[in-house]
């Protein structure tokens, strides 16, 4: 291989990237407040008895479950803002896009979590005399915020990493700070290589206490 | 209420699924405050759905409970009408996965006394360690589900239901998930009970158990009541067939 590497392009220019990943930071941290709370919601209204309810927001999950995100983003940023007149900035409509699809798959995280608490243990909270709302809110929400916790831990660090997506609607979050470097020292390789080590130095810890919650909660299990 | 009044009384109850598969068909059942009462049976006689229902668990065809002459649970076409108050009369213990695995020991105790009689928690938690001594469980107080053997467990649970102090208790089965050599800690933790003569209905497999604790055993098959006497006498010499026939196959070994 003849291709001599120069990391030093890169490294002169390390403010941009430092700016981009604050950006980054910033719409995974947003997003998951939406996906956290929002996909609760759900998970709670497509477990309704009434139709009318579970399938709009059955529709609604599956949409974004099933469709690749890079089309939602792109949808979000060029249809949303033609077809209801609205635009709120672009840091924002990222934050809604890549928001709304991780509550869609969080809702999944959560109800499954909520099926799995045992029905015994609600036929338990009835003989203890605990009213419906009491026995949702001590037996059921605690055990299953518990049992989805790796799940949504690893949908967040997934969400940090798929939003590096908003960066071809040109979001300046790190992955268009690193195109743009790229671009301007032409040195690609030695830029999406610290790009990717950044994304890389971000998730790694957080994969790995995913890890490590997993394997006390196998312990915990009863 | 009057002596002759019976704490427990079950009237024309009927039970099914879907109406499909019929498990109670008609049982009239009177329970006195002394009684200890034993259902045996074979599976799917509706053992534990006659318990089920008496805990205010399943909704009923037709047919009425009352409790100390209170009646708390009937048949109102098509809909099953439960008195949640009087049902808080009653305790019950499952067979197994009931203990809440988020909460400690204490915590599982004192939950449900802080919550539905809104009990300060230091009161409640003196109640739990008074009864987790009782029942040899002082050193677990602070243990999860999770670190506890399945005897240890079930005698959690039935601290847990006794923390409400209810008028009657059920008893689901309780040792038949348990490894054989932890039966005998819940079975003496039950036969305490009935010794400070608290009302019981009791369902199990366990004849030994049977016959020492029941005041009364009742048969089951079919969703009727077969043959309803002292333990002696429907253990001992039942008179009906199908008696004889499931307390010979249950005693079998011996024989």
């Amino acid at each position: 291989m003849t291709y001599s590497f120069d990391f030093a392009s890169v490294f002169r220019n390390l403010g941009p990237l430092w700016d981009g990943l604050l950006v980054t930071i910033q719409l995974t941290v947003a997003a998951n407040a939406i996906g956290l709370t929002l996909g609760f919601a759900l998970a709670l209204l497509v477990m309704s008895r009434w139709a009318a309810i579970r399938l709009p927001v059955m529709l609604f999950i599956e949409f974004f479950r099933c469709t690749p995100a890079i089309i939602q983003i792109v949808w979000f940023f060029y249809c949303v803002p033609m077809l209801f007149n609205v635009f709120l900035g672009s840091v924002t409509m990222g934050i809604l896009a890549l928001g709304l699809n991780l509550a869609a798959f969080n809702a999944e995280a959560y109800r499954a979590s909520i099926q799995a608490v045992p029905r015994e243990q609600l036929d338990a909270g009835v003989a203890l005399g605990l009213g419906p709302f009491q026995r949702i809110l001590h037996i059921v929400l605690p055990s299953a915020v518990r049992n989805s916790v790796p799940v949504l831990l690893t949908n967040g660090i997934g969400t940090f990493q798929q939003s590096a997506l908003v960066a071809i609607v040109a979001v300046q979050d790190l992955m268009y700070q690193g195109k743009t470097l790229a671009t301007q020292t032409y040195r690609p390789i030695e830029t999406f290589t610290v790009v990717a080590l950044v994304y890389f130095a971000v998730s790694f810890p957080v994969s790995q206490v995913v890890g490590y919650l997993e394997r006390r909660r196998e312990a915990l299990a009863s | 209420m009057p002596d002759s009044a019976p704490l427990v009384r079950i009237e024309g109850l009927h039970k099914s699924y879907g109406g499909v598969v019929k498990v109670l068909q008609g049982l009239d059942i009177e329970m006195k405050a002394g009684d200890r009462v034993v259902v045996i049976g074979p599976s799917g006689g509706g053992k534990s759905t006659l318990l089920r229902v008496l805990m205010g668990l399943e909704k009923i065809d037709s047919g009425s409970v009352s409790f100390a002459g209170k009646s708390y649970i009937s048949a109102d076409g098509g809909r099953t009408a439960i008195d949640a108050k009087v049902r808080r009369s009653i305790g019950m213990v499952f067979q197994h996965y009931t203990l809440f695995p988020h909460l400690s020991v204490l915590g599982n105790l004192v939950l449900a006394p802080m919550k539905v009689r809104g009990e300060k928690r230091a009161a409640a938690e003196e109640r739990a360690m008074a009864l987790l001594t009782r029942f040899g469980l002082a050193q677990k107080a602070r243990s999860y589900p999770a670190q506890l053997s399945g005897g240890q467990k079930q005698r959690v649970a039935i601290a847990r239901a006794l923390m409400l102090d209810p008028k009657l208790m059920l008893f689901d089965e309780v040792t038949s998930a348990l490894d054989p050599e932890l039966v005998a800690e819940v079975e003496q933790v039950i036969l305490q009970l009935a010794q400070q003569q608290m009302p019981m209905v009791i369902v199990t497999h366990d004849m030994w158990f049977a016959r020492n604790i029941a005041s009364r055993v009742i048969f089951c098959a079919g969703g009727v009541v077969v043959e309803d006497g002292p333990p002696e006498q429907v253990l001992g010499s039942p008179k009906g067939e199908r008696t004889r026939e499931f307390i010979e196959r249950v005693f079998h070994i011996r024989h």
